[in-house]
Protein backbone atom coordinates (compact mmCIF):
# COMPACT_ATOMS: atom_id res chain seq x y z
CA UNK A 1 0.00 0.00 0.00
CA UNK A 2 2.47 2.12 1.37
CA UNK A 3 4.87 1.48 -2.01
CA UNK A 4 1.59 2.77 -4.34
CA UNK A 5 1.06 5.84 -2.20
CA UNK A 6 5.22 6.85 -2.92
CA UNK A 7 4.91 5.92 -6.16
CA UNK A 8 1.55 8.60 -6.75
CA UNK A 9 3.09 11.25 -4.49
CA UNK A 10 5.47 13.62 -5.93
CA UNK A 11 4.84 16.24 -3.23
CA UNK A 12 8.74 16.58 -2.24
CA UNK A 13 9.20 18.35 -5.93
CA UNK A 14 9.02 22.19 -6.19
CA UNK A 15 5.69 23.32 -7.64
CA UNK A 16 7.54 24.51 -10.70
CA UNK A 17 9.05 20.89 -11.92
CA UNK A 18 5.08 19.57 -10.96
CA UNK A 19 3.97 22.39 -13.14
CA UNK A 20 6.11 22.06 -15.78
CA UNK A 21 6.10 18.18 -15.83
CA UNK A 22 2.32 18.02 -16.29
CA UNK A 23 2.01 20.27 -19.25
CA UNK A 24 4.15 18.56 -21.02
CA UNK A 25 2.72 15.03 -19.97
CA UNK A 26 -0.51 16.92 -21.25
CA UNK A 27 1.63 18.03 -24.33
CA UNK A 28 2.54 14.37 -25.04
CA UNK A 29 -0.96 13.45 -24.89
CA UNK A 30 -2.63 15.74 -26.94
CA UNK A 31 0.35 16.05 -28.93
CA UNK A 32 -1.59 13.55 -32.00
CA UNK A 33 -4.12 15.27 -32.63
CA UNK A 34 -2.54 18.37 -34.07
CA UNK A 35 -1.03 18.24 -37.79
CA UNK A 36 2.35 16.74 -37.60
CA UNK A 37 4.74 14.82 -40.26
CA UNK A 38 5.34 11.19 -39.29
CA UNK A 39 8.64 12.30 -38.79
CA UNK A 40 8.02 14.29 -36.14
CA UNK A 41 5.66 11.03 -34.69
CA UNK A 42 8.53 8.64 -35.56
CA UNK A 43 10.86 10.74 -33.47
CA UNK A 44 8.34 11.06 -30.78
CA UNK A 45 8.72 7.04 -30.23
CA UNK A 46 11.63 7.57 -29.91
CA UNK A 47 12.14 9.67 -27.20
CA UNK A 48 10.09 7.74 -25.60
CA UNK A 49 11.16 4.56 -26.38
CA UNK A 50 14.95 5.75 -25.20
CA UNK A 51 13.42 7.90 -22.14
CA UNK A 52 12.24 4.38 -21.03
CA UNK A 53 16.02 2.99 -21.78
CA UNK A 54 17.30 5.65 -19.46
CA UNK A 55 14.95 5.03 -16.59
CA UNK A 56 16.02 1.47 -16.77
CA UNK A 57 20.05 2.47 -16.71
CA UNK A 58 19.29 5.19 -14.45
CA UNK A 59 18.51 2.85 -11.31
CA UNK A 60 22.16 1.21 -11.47
CA UNK A 61 23.82 3.50 -13.19
CA UNK A 62 22.48 6.70 -11.48
CA UNK A 63 21.52 5.90 -8.23
CA UNK A 64 23.73 3.40 -8.03
CA UNK A 65 27.06 4.74 -9.92
CA UNK A 66 27.82 1.62 -11.44
CA UNK A 67 28.19 2.61 -15.52
CA UNK A 68 26.66 0.17 -17.12
CA UNK A 69 27.79 0.29 -21.07
CA UNK A 70 25.81 -3.25 -22.08
CA UNK A 71 22.34 -2.29 -22.14
CA UNK A 72 21.86 -3.10 -25.97
CA UNK A 73 22.11 -6.83 -24.67
CA UNK A 74 18.90 -6.68 -23.24
CA UNK A 75 17.32 -4.84 -26.01
CA UNK A 76 17.86 -7.98 -28.24
CA UNK A 77 16.77 -9.91 -25.73
CA UNK A 78 13.59 -8.57 -25.31
CA UNK A 79 13.26 -8.09 -28.85
CA UNK A 80 14.40 -11.44 -30.00
CA UNK A 81 11.85 -12.96 -27.90
CA UNK A 82 8.80 -11.00 -29.03
CA UNK A 83 9.81 -11.38 -32.59
CA UNK A 84 10.65 -15.29 -32.33
CA UNK A 85 7.14 -15.96 -30.25
CA UNK A 86 5.10 -14.15 -32.82
CA UNK A 87 6.68 -15.62 -36.09
CA UNK A 88 7.11 -18.81 -35.22
CA UNK A 89 4.01 -19.55 -32.78
CA UNK A 90 2.07 -16.41 -33.38
CA UNK A 91 1.87 -15.45 -29.23
CA UNK A 92 0.66 -12.11 -28.37
CA UNK A 93 3.41 -9.39 -27.38
CA UNK A 94 1.77 -9.23 -24.13
CA UNK A 95 2.84 -12.59 -23.71
CA UNK A 96 6.12 -12.70 -24.89
CA UNK A 97 7.13 -8.96 -23.28
CA UNK A 98 6.86 -10.49 -19.96
CA UNK A 99 8.87 -13.52 -21.50
CA UNK A 100 11.33 -11.58 -22.51
CA UNK A 101 11.65 -9.65 -19.35
CA UNK A 102 12.25 -13.31 -17.63
CA UNK A 103 14.77 -14.32 -20.18
CA UNK A 104 16.95 -10.48 -19.67
CA UNK A 105 16.70 -11.32 -15.67
CA UNK A 106 18.02 -14.58 -15.94
CA UNK A 107 20.92 -13.62 -18.03
CA UNK A 108 21.62 -10.54 -16.46
CA UNK A 109 21.72 -12.73 -13.26
CA UNK A 110 24.23 -15.24 -14.83
CA UNK A 111 26.75 -12.05 -16.09
CA UNK A 112 25.77 -9.39 -13.22
CA UNK A 113 26.85 -12.04 -10.31
CA UNK A 114 30.31 -12.30 -11.68
CA UNK A 115 30.50 -8.52 -13.03
CA UNK A 116 29.89 -6.69 -10.07
CA UNK A 117 32.84 -8.38 -8.22
CA UNK A 118 34.53 -5.68 -10.80
CA UNK A 119 34.15 -2.13 -9.71
CA UNK A 120 34.58 1.54 -12.02
CA UNK A 121 36.08 1.50 -15.42
CA UNK A 122 36.66 -2.55 -14.76
CA UNK A 123 32.70 -3.13 -14.78
CA UNK A 124 32.04 -0.70 -17.26
CA UNK A 125 34.29 -2.47 -20.07
CA UNK A 126 33.13 -5.68 -19.20
CA UNK A 127 29.64 -4.86 -19.66
CA UNK A 128 30.66 -3.97 -23.09
CA UNK A 129 31.94 -7.02 -23.63
CA UNK A 130 29.43 -9.72 -22.70
CA UNK A 131 26.82 -7.27 -24.77
CA UNK A 132 29.16 -7.78 -27.73
CA UNK A 133 29.87 -11.32 -27.15
CA UNK A 134 25.78 -11.74 -26.77
CA UNK A 135 25.31 -9.68 -30.27
CA UNK A 136 28.31 -12.09 -32.00
CA UNK A 137 26.07 -14.84 -31.36
CA UNK A 138 23.17 -13.96 -32.40
CA UNK A 139 24.67 -13.38 -35.56
CA UNK A 140 25.56 -16.55 -36.05
CA UNK A 141 22.67 -18.30 -34.17
CA UNK A 142 20.12 -19.91 -37.47
CA UNK A 143 17.79 -20.06 -35.01
CA UNK A 144 17.37 -16.37 -34.89
CA UNK A 145 18.13 -15.50 -38.48
CA UNK A 146 21.73 -15.21 -37.85
CA UNK A 147 22.98 -11.95 -39.40
CA UNK A 148 19.62 -11.16 -41.69
CA UNK A 149 17.91 -10.91 -38.35
CA UNK A 150 14.43 -11.21 -38.56
CA UNK A 151 11.17 -9.77 -39.91
CA UNK A 152 7.84 -9.58 -38.98
CA UNK A 153 5.16 -8.96 -42.11
CA UNK A 154 2.09 -6.78 -41.40
CA UNK A 155 0.26 -8.98 -44.11
CA UNK A 156 -0.32 -11.93 -42.05
CA UNK A 157 -1.93 -9.62 -39.73
CA UNK A 158 -5.58 -7.72 -39.14
CA UNK A 159 -4.10 -4.22 -38.13
CA UNK A 160 -4.75 -2.56 -35.86
CA UNK A 161 -4.59 -5.40 -33.75
CA UNK A 162 -4.06 -4.55 -30.23
CA UNK A 163 -2.55 -8.17 -29.08
CA UNK A 164 -0.13 -8.67 -31.35
CA UNK A 165 0.86 -4.96 -31.09
CA UNK A 166 0.66 -4.61 -35.28
CA UNK A 167 -0.43 -1.36 -36.26
CA UNK A 168 -0.57 0.27 -39.47
CA UNK A 169 -0.14 3.79 -37.97
CA UNK A 170 2.11 5.07 -35.53
CA UNK A 171 -0.20 6.77 -33.40
CA UNK A 172 -1.35 3.30 -32.62
CA UNK A 173 2.47 2.62 -31.05
CA UNK A 174 2.49 6.32 -29.84
CA UNK A 175 -0.06 5.79 -27.19
CA UNK A 176 0.90 2.33 -25.79
CA UNK A 177 4.68 3.55 -25.31
CA UNK A 178 3.42 6.83 -23.80
CA UNK A 179 1.59 4.64 -21.38
CA UNK A 180 4.88 2.28 -20.90
CA UNK A 181 6.25 5.91 -20.26
CA UNK A 182 4.27 6.87 -17.74
CA UNK A 183 4.38 3.63 -15.62
CA UNK A 184 8.06 4.01 -15.74
CA UNK A 185 8.00 7.37 -14.53
CA UNK A 186 5.20 6.07 -11.87
CA UNK A 187 7.80 2.99 -11.17
CA UNK A 188 10.90 5.63 -10.68
CA UNK A 189 9.37 7.71 -8.37
CA UNK A 190 8.71 4.68 -6.13
CA UNK A 191 12.01 3.35 -7.01
CA UNK A 192 14.21 6.36 -5.83
CA UNK A 193 11.85 6.86 -2.15
CA UNK A 194 12.23 2.94 -1.88
CA UNK A 195 14.65 1.15 0.49
CA UNK A 196 16.76 -0.50 -2.65
CA UNK A 197 17.08 3.05 -3.93
CA UNK A 198 18.55 4.44 -0.68
CA UNK A 199 20.85 1.67 -0.08
CA UNK A 200 22.06 1.87 -3.77
CA UNK A 201 22.52 5.63 -3.27
CA UNK A 202 24.07 4.83 -0.14
CA UNK A 203 26.51 2.47 -1.82
CA UNK A 204 27.56 4.99 -4.46
CA UNK A 205 28.77 7.14 -1.88
CA UNK A 206 30.79 4.76 0.02
CA UNK A 207 30.95 0.94 -0.60
CA UNK A 208 32.25 0.42 2.82
CA UNK A 209 30.09 2.87 5.23
CA UNK A 210 26.99 1.16 3.04
CA UNK A 211 28.25 -2.60 4.16
CA UNK A 212 28.95 -1.17 7.95
CA UNK A 213 24.95 0.00 7.52
CA UNK A 214 23.98 -3.79 7.20
CA UNK A 215 24.09 -3.24 3.02
CA UNK A 216 24.91 -6.24 0.74
CA UNK A 217 26.47 -4.40 -1.84
CA UNK A 218 26.54 -6.86 -4.07
CA UNK A 219 23.37 -8.67 -3.97
CA UNK A 220 21.80 -4.97 -4.14
CA UNK A 221 23.39 -3.67 -7.15
CA UNK A 222 22.68 -7.33 -8.70
CA UNK A 223 19.13 -7.16 -7.80
CA UNK A 224 18.86 -3.63 -9.13
CA UNK A 225 20.70 -4.45 -12.24
CA UNK A 226 17.99 -6.84 -13.01
CA UNK A 227 15.43 -4.13 -12.31
CA UNK A 228 17.38 -2.18 -15.00
CA UNK A 229 17.07 -4.64 -17.33
CA UNK A 230 13.66 -5.79 -17.09
CA UNK A 231 12.84 -2.04 -17.90
CA UNK A 232 14.96 -2.14 -21.02
CA UNK A 233 13.96 -5.79 -22.31
CA UNK A 234 10.71 -4.54 -22.33
CA UNK A 235 11.11 -1.66 -24.87
CA UNK A 236 13.10 -4.35 -26.31
CA UNK A 237 9.96 -6.53 -27.20
CA UNK A 238 8.01 -2.92 -28.40
CA UNK A 239 10.74 -2.21 -30.53
CA UNK A 240 10.78 -5.39 -32.31
CA UNK A 241 6.48 -4.74 -32.80
CA UNK A 242 7.01 -0.86 -33.61
CA UNK A 243 10.63 -1.57 -36.43
CA UNK A 244 9.31 -5.02 -37.67
CA UNK A 245 12.48 -5.90 -38.50
CA UNK A 246 15.45 -6.96 -36.24
CA UNK A 247 19.39 -7.84 -36.56
CA UNK A 248 21.64 -7.95 -34.41
CA UNK A 249 23.75 -4.81 -36.07
CA UNK A 250 20.78 -2.50 -34.93
CA UNK A 251 19.47 -3.60 -31.96
CA UNK A 252 22.53 -4.71 -29.87
CA UNK A 253 25.05 -2.59 -31.72
CA UNK A 254 27.39 -0.95 -29.09
CA UNK A 255 25.83 2.71 -30.15
CA UNK A 256 22.62 1.76 -28.50
CA UNK A 257 24.45 1.29 -25.53
CA UNK A 258 26.22 4.15 -25.37
CA UNK A 259 23.50 6.50 -26.28
CA UNK A 260 21.24 5.07 -23.14
CA UNK A 261 24.04 5.81 -20.98
CA UNK A 262 24.71 9.00 -22.51
CA UNK A 263 21.47 10.23 -22.62
CA UNK A 264 21.03 9.60 -18.42
CA UNK A 265 24.38 11.26 -18.24
CA UNK A 266 23.43 14.48 -20.20
CA UNK A 267 20.23 15.06 -18.37
CA UNK A 268 21.10 14.09 -14.80
CA UNK A 269 22.32 10.44 -13.55
CA UNK A 270 20.36 10.08 -9.82
CA UNK A 271 17.37 12.32 -11.10
CA UNK A 272 14.24 11.11 -11.90
CA UNK A 273 14.04 14.13 -14.81
CA UNK A 274 17.37 13.61 -15.90
CA UNK A 275 16.99 10.92 -18.18
CA UNK A 276 13.91 12.05 -20.08
CA UNK A 277 15.49 14.93 -20.75
CA UNK A 278 18.57 13.88 -21.46
CA UNK A 279 16.41 12.05 -24.34
CA UNK A 280 14.30 14.50 -25.10
CA UNK A 281 17.66 16.60 -26.21
CA UNK A 282 19.67 13.61 -28.03
CA UNK A 283 16.77 11.86 -29.20
CA UNK A 284 15.47 14.89 -31.62
CA UNK A 285 19.38 15.79 -32.58
CA UNK A 286 20.55 12.67 -33.27
CA UNK A 287 17.13 12.03 -35.76
CA UNK A 288 17.59 15.38 -37.20
CA UNK A 289 21.53 15.49 -38.22
CA UNK A 290 20.83 12.16 -39.73
CA UNK A 291 17.99 13.71 -41.95
CA UNK A 292 19.58 16.78 -42.75
CA UNK A 293 23.80 15.85 -42.87
CA UNK A 294 23.87 12.02 -42.54
CA UNK A 295 23.01 11.45 -46.77
CA UNK A 296 25.87 13.50 -47.55
CA UNK A 297 29.03 11.80 -48.35
CA UNK A 298 31.99 12.17 -45.03
CA UNK A 299 28.80 13.31 -42.66
CA UNK A 300 27.99 9.69 -41.85
CA UNK A 301 29.88 9.89 -38.42
CA UNK A 302 28.65 13.24 -37.14
CA UNK A 303 26.62 11.70 -34.08
CA UNK A 304 29.38 9.95 -32.86
CA UNK A 305 31.30 13.19 -32.44
CA UNK A 306 28.80 15.18 -30.97
CA UNK A 307 28.28 11.92 -28.49
CA UNK A 308 32.05 12.17 -27.85
CA UNK A 309 31.74 15.99 -27.64
CA UNK A 310 28.89 16.04 -25.21
CA UNK A 311 30.89 13.14 -22.71
CA UNK A 312 33.69 15.50 -22.63
CA UNK A 313 31.62 18.47 -21.73
CA UNK A 314 29.69 16.79 -18.97
CA UNK A 315 32.49 15.03 -17.37
CA UNK A 316 34.65 18.69 -17.67
CA UNK A 317 31.67 20.98 -16.03
CA UNK A 318 28.25 19.34 -14.69
CA UNK A 319 29.16 15.67 -13.90
CA UNK A 320 25.64 15.63 -12.92
CA UNK A 321 24.22 16.89 -16.01
CA UNK A 322 21.31 19.20 -17.02
CA UNK A 323 19.51 18.58 -13.79
CA UNK A 324 22.45 19.03 -11.76
CA UNK A 325 23.06 22.60 -12.92
CA UNK A 326 18.86 22.99 -12.35
CA UNK A 327 19.60 21.83 -8.83
CA UNK A 328 22.96 23.70 -8.36
CA UNK A 329 21.15 27.24 -8.72
CA UNK A 330 18.20 26.37 -6.83
CA UNK A 331 20.51 25.67 -3.93
CA UNK A 332 22.61 28.72 -4.31
CA UNK A 333 19.06 30.47 -4.39
CA UNK A 334 18.11 29.18 -1.15
CA UNK A 335 21.52 29.97 0.79
CA UNK B 1 29.28 -13.87 29.44
CA UNK B 2 30.82 -11.36 28.18
CA UNK B 3 29.26 -8.78 25.63
CA UNK B 4 32.12 -8.65 22.80
CA UNK B 5 35.28 -10.89 22.80
CA UNK B 6 37.96 -10.55 21.33
CA UNK B 7 40.36 -13.81 21.27
CA UNK B 8 44.40 -13.49 19.62
CA UNK B 9 43.00 -11.25 17.13
CA UNK B 10 46.26 -10.98 14.25
CA UNK B 11 45.93 -8.95 11.29
CA UNK B 12 48.58 -9.17 8.31
CA UNK B 13 48.33 -6.99 5.62
CA UNK B 14 50.82 -8.86 3.40
CA UNK B 15 54.10 -8.65 5.41
CA UNK B 16 52.63 -5.77 7.54
CA UNK B 17 51.42 -7.08 11.00
CA UNK B 18 48.87 -4.77 11.77
CA UNK B 19 47.43 -6.26 14.76
CA UNK B 20 49.04 -8.94 16.79
CA UNK B 21 47.66 -11.20 19.28
CA UNK B 22 45.01 -8.92 20.52
CA UNK B 23 43.26 -10.43 23.26
CA UNK B 24 40.28 -8.26 25.12
CA UNK B 25 36.59 -8.41 26.21
CA UNK B 26 34.23 -6.25 27.07
CA UNK B 27 30.61 -6.45 29.58
CA UNK B 28 27.69 -5.09 28.03
CA UNK B 29 26.67 -1.44 28.57
CA UNK B 30 30.90 -0.59 29.53
CA UNK B 31 32.09 2.20 27.79
CA UNK B 32 35.59 1.47 26.35
CA UNK B 33 38.29 3.79 24.88
CA UNK B 34 41.12 2.79 22.38
CA UNK B 35 43.96 4.85 22.44
CA UNK B 36 47.65 4.80 20.96
CA UNK B 37 49.79 6.61 18.50
CA UNK B 38 49.21 6.28 14.74
CA UNK B 39 49.00 3.59 13.09
CA UNK B 40 49.24 1.59 16.07
CA UNK B 41 45.92 -0.95 14.35
CA UNK B 42 43.41 1.00 15.75
CA UNK B 43 41.54 1.46 12.91
CA UNK B 44 41.91 -1.77 11.92
CA UNK B 45 40.93 -3.62 14.71
CA UNK B 46 37.71 -2.01 14.07
CA UNK B 47 37.72 -3.05 10.40
CA UNK B 48 38.36 -6.31 11.97
CA UNK B 49 35.53 -6.40 14.15
CA UNK B 50 32.77 -4.76 12.26
CA UNK B 51 33.82 -8.05 9.31
CA UNK B 52 35.53 -4.75 6.82
CA UNK B 53 38.68 -6.85 6.96
CA UNK B 54 38.94 -10.66 7.31
CA UNK B 55 40.83 -11.64 10.29
CA UNK B 56 44.48 -13.44 9.52
CA UNK B 57 44.06 -15.48 12.86
CA UNK B 58 41.70 -15.54 15.83
CA UNK B 59 38.28 -15.23 16.91
CA UNK B 60 35.36 -12.25 17.70
CA UNK B 61 32.58 -13.30 19.61
CA UNK B 62 29.56 -11.04 19.90
CA UNK B 63 26.46 -11.11 21.93
CA UNK B 64 27.21 -14.73 22.36
CA UNK B 65 27.79 -15.24 18.99
CA UNK B 66 30.88 -15.93 16.45
CA UNK B 67 31.17 -13.18 14.04
CA UNK B 68 35.04 -13.36 13.36
CA UNK B 69 33.75 -15.16 9.35
CA UNK B 70 30.87 -12.96 8.73
CA UNK B 71 30.58 -10.26 6.21
CA UNK B 72 30.34 -6.85 7.68
CA UNK B 73 26.24 -6.45 6.58
CA UNK B 74 25.96 -9.41 8.41
CA UNK B 75 27.58 -7.95 11.16
CA UNK B 76 25.98 -4.92 10.99
CA UNK B 77 22.41 -6.79 11.19
CA UNK B 78 23.23 -8.17 14.31
CA UNK B 79 23.54 -4.91 16.04
CA UNK B 80 27.68 -3.77 15.60
CA UNK B 81 27.68 -0.67 14.00
CA UNK B 82 30.08 1.98 13.89
CA UNK B 83 31.64 5.55 12.21
CA UNK B 84 34.44 5.84 9.80
CA UNK B 85 37.06 8.19 10.74
CA UNK B 86 37.33 9.65 7.17
CA UNK B 87 33.80 9.79 5.74
CA UNK B 88 33.60 12.48 3.10
CA UNK B 89 29.97 11.98 1.91
CA UNK B 90 30.18 13.19 -1.86
CA UNK B 91 27.12 12.02 -2.67
CA UNK B 92 23.71 13.27 -3.08
CA UNK B 93 22.35 12.41 -0.01
CA UNK B 94 21.09 14.77 2.07
CA UNK B 95 21.24 14.73 6.08
CA UNK B 96 18.07 13.15 6.70
CA UNK B 97 18.41 11.06 3.74
CA UNK B 98 22.00 9.43 5.66
CA UNK B 99 20.19 8.26 8.48
CA UNK B 100 17.27 7.27 6.78
CA UNK B 101 19.64 4.44 4.88
CA UNK B 102 20.63 3.38 8.62
CA UNK B 103 16.83 3.12 9.33
CA UNK B 104 15.98 1.05 6.46
CA UNK B 105 18.09 -1.59 8.31
CA UNK B 106 15.70 -2.17 10.45
CA UNK B 107 12.47 -1.62 8.52
CA UNK B 108 11.02 -1.43 4.78
CA UNK B 109 8.61 1.35 5.18
CA UNK B 110 10.01 4.75 3.97
CA UNK B 111 7.34 6.57 6.33
CA UNK B 112 8.64 4.79 9.25
CA UNK B 113 12.70 5.10 8.52
CA UNK B 114 11.80 9.01 7.88
CA UNK B 115 10.04 9.69 11.34
CA UNK B 116 13.40 7.31 13.31
CA UNK B 117 15.64 9.30 11.51
CA UNK B 118 13.55 12.06 12.35
CA UNK B 119 13.35 11.07 15.82
CA UNK B 120 17.28 10.75 16.16
CA UNK B 121 18.34 13.87 14.37
CA UNK B 122 16.37 15.76 17.33
CA UNK B 123 17.90 13.57 20.12
CA UNK B 124 21.49 14.75 18.95
CA UNK B 125 20.02 18.21 17.88
CA UNK B 126 20.42 18.04 14.49
CA UNK B 127 17.49 18.33 12.80
CA UNK B 128 18.14 22.06 11.52
CA UNK B 129 20.36 20.46 8.78
CA UNK B 130 18.07 18.11 7.90
CA UNK B 131 17.69 18.90 4.38
CA UNK B 132 21.46 19.86 3.69
CA UNK B 133 24.08 17.67 1.95
CA UNK B 134 26.48 16.49 4.24
CA UNK B 135 29.40 17.94 2.66
CA UNK B 136 27.43 21.36 3.06
CA UNK B 137 28.26 20.95 6.48
CA UNK B 138 30.48 21.78 8.90
CA UNK B 139 32.56 19.01 10.68
CA UNK B 140 31.12 18.86 13.51
CA UNK B 141 28.15 18.44 12.19
CA UNK B 142 28.94 16.22 9.75
CA UNK B 143 30.60 14.14 12.71
CA UNK B 144 27.11 14.01 14.43
CA UNK B 145 25.51 12.82 11.47
CA UNK B 146 27.90 9.99 11.01
CA UNK B 147 27.00 8.78 14.56
CA UNK B 148 23.38 8.95 13.97
CA UNK B 149 23.44 7.06 10.88
CA UNK B 150 25.18 4.66 12.85
CA UNK B 151 22.61 4.93 15.69
CA UNK B 152 19.51 4.78 13.06
CA UNK B 153 20.26 0.59 12.61
CA UNK B 154 19.69 0.21 16.53
CA UNK B 155 22.76 -1.41 17.13
CA UNK B 156 23.63 -3.07 20.62
CA UNK B 157 27.50 -2.10 20.07
CA UNK B 158 28.76 1.29 18.31
CA UNK B 159 32.62 1.74 17.58
CA UNK B 160 33.09 5.30 17.22
CA UNK B 161 36.68 5.72 15.11
CA UNK B 162 37.76 9.46 15.95
CA UNK B 163 34.57 11.31 16.37
CA UNK B 164 35.98 14.39 18.22
CA UNK B 165 39.10 14.60 15.40
CA UNK B 166 39.45 18.54 14.13
CA UNK B 167 36.99 19.51 17.04
CA UNK B 168 37.14 22.92 18.55
CA UNK B 169 37.07 22.20 22.43
CA UNK B 170 33.25 23.76 22.58
CA UNK B 171 32.55 21.13 19.94
CA UNK B 172 34.25 18.65 21.84
CA UNK B 173 32.09 18.87 24.74
CA UNK B 174 28.99 18.62 23.05
CA UNK B 175 29.80 15.73 21.00
CA UNK B 176 31.17 14.42 24.60
CA UNK B 177 27.42 15.02 25.89
CA UNK B 178 25.88 13.21 22.56
CA UNK B 179 28.22 9.85 23.47
CA UNK B 180 27.25 10.08 26.71
CA UNK B 181 23.46 10.18 25.58
CA UNK B 182 23.73 7.08 23.46
CA UNK B 183 25.42 5.38 25.77
CA UNK B 184 23.59 6.01 28.85
CA UNK B 185 20.02 7.46 27.92
CA UNK B 186 19.40 4.83 24.39
CA UNK B 187 21.90 1.89 26.60
CA UNK B 188 23.81 1.22 23.57
CA UNK B 189 27.54 -0.04 24.81
CA UNK B 190 30.50 1.64 23.16
CA UNK B 191 34.33 1.32 22.40
CA UNK B 192 35.98 4.64 20.86
CA UNK B 193 39.13 5.38 19.10
CA UNK B 194 40.39 9.03 20.09
CA UNK B 195 43.13 11.24 20.51
CA UNK B 196 41.67 13.71 22.15
CA UNK B 197 42.70 12.67 26.28
CA UNK B 198 40.60 15.30 28.07
CA UNK B 199 37.10 13.11 25.94
CA UNK B 200 38.73 9.66 26.39
CA UNK B 201 40.19 9.69 30.03
CA UNK B 202 36.64 11.36 31.50
CA UNK B 203 33.77 8.92 30.25
CA UNK B 204 36.11 5.74 29.17
CA UNK B 205 35.39 3.28 32.14
CA UNK B 206 38.40 1.24 30.83
CA UNK B 207 41.11 2.09 28.27
CA UNK B 208 42.95 0.05 26.13
CA UNK B 209 46.43 1.10 24.40
CA UNK B 210 47.66 -0.62 21.52
CA UNK B 211 51.20 0.17 19.94
CA UNK B 212 52.90 -1.39 16.84
CA UNK B 213 49.91 -3.54 16.25
CA UNK B 214 50.00 -4.94 20.10
CA UNK B 215 47.84 -4.38 23.24
CA UNK B 216 50.72 -2.82 26.11
CA UNK B 217 48.18 -1.92 28.78
CA UNK B 218 44.44 -2.24 29.82
CA UNK B 219 42.98 -1.08 32.93
CA UNK B 220 40.75 1.93 34.34
CA UNK B 221 41.70 5.33 32.83
CA UNK B 222 44.01 6.73 36.14
CA UNK B 223 45.80 3.62 35.83
CA UNK B 224 46.36 3.96 32.04
CA UNK B 225 47.56 7.64 32.42
CA UNK B 226 50.31 6.58 35.17
CA UNK B 227 51.62 3.40 33.15
CA UNK B 228 54.52 3.96 32.53
CA UNK B 229 55.01 2.00 29.12
CA UNK B 230 51.92 4.43 27.88
CA UNK B 231 53.60 7.37 28.83
CA UNK B 232 56.60 6.42 26.77
CA UNK B 233 54.89 5.11 23.80
CA UNK B 234 51.61 7.66 23.78
CA UNK B 235 51.03 10.40 26.57
CA UNK B 236 54.84 11.84 27.04
CA UNK B 237 56.22 13.26 29.95
CA UNK B 238 53.85 16.31 29.59
CA UNK B 239 50.71 15.11 29.24
CA UNK B 240 51.72 13.19 32.84
CA UNK B 241 52.99 16.05 33.92
CA UNK B 242 50.33 18.83 32.95
CA UNK B 243 47.21 16.63 34.15
CA UNK B 244 49.28 14.90 37.25
CA UNK B 245 50.27 18.67 38.47
CA UNK B 246 46.39 19.40 38.21
CA UNK B 247 45.26 16.67 40.18
CA UNK B 248 47.89 17.26 42.97
CA UNK B 249 46.99 21.25 42.84
CA UNK B 250 43.61 19.91 43.54
CA UNK B 251 44.21 18.41 46.62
Amino acid sequence: MEAVRNALDFSDFPRLDLIVAGSVGIAFIIFPLFPHSSFAMSTMIQFLMFSLYGMGWNTIGGYGGQVDLGKAQYVGIGAYTTAVMLILWDVPFWVSMPIGMFFSVVWSFIIGYPLFRLKGHYFAIATIATSLVLKDIFEVWDFVGAARGLEISPIKYHPPDFLRLIFKEDVYYFYVILGFFFIGILYMNWFRKSRLGFQLRSIKDNEDVARSLGINVHWAKVKTYAIATAFVSMVGSFHACYIKSIEPEDTMSLDISILIALMAMLGGAGSLWGPIIGAGILIPLKSYLKEWLGAQAGMVGIDLILYALIIMVISAFEPRGVWGIVEKIRRRKRS
Amino acid sequence: MAFLEVHNLTKDFGGLRANSNITFSMKRGELIGLIGPNGAGKTTLFNCISGLHPVTSGQIIFDAEEITKLKAHEVAQRGLARTFQVYVAAGDLTVIENVMVGCFMRTHLRSRAKAHASEILKDLSIDDTADYLVSELPVAAQKRVTMATAIASDPKLLLLDEVAAGLNPNEIDEIMASIEHVHEDMGITVMLIEHVMELVMKISHRIIVLDYGEKIAEGDPETISKDPRVIKAYLGERYVREHGGMEESKE
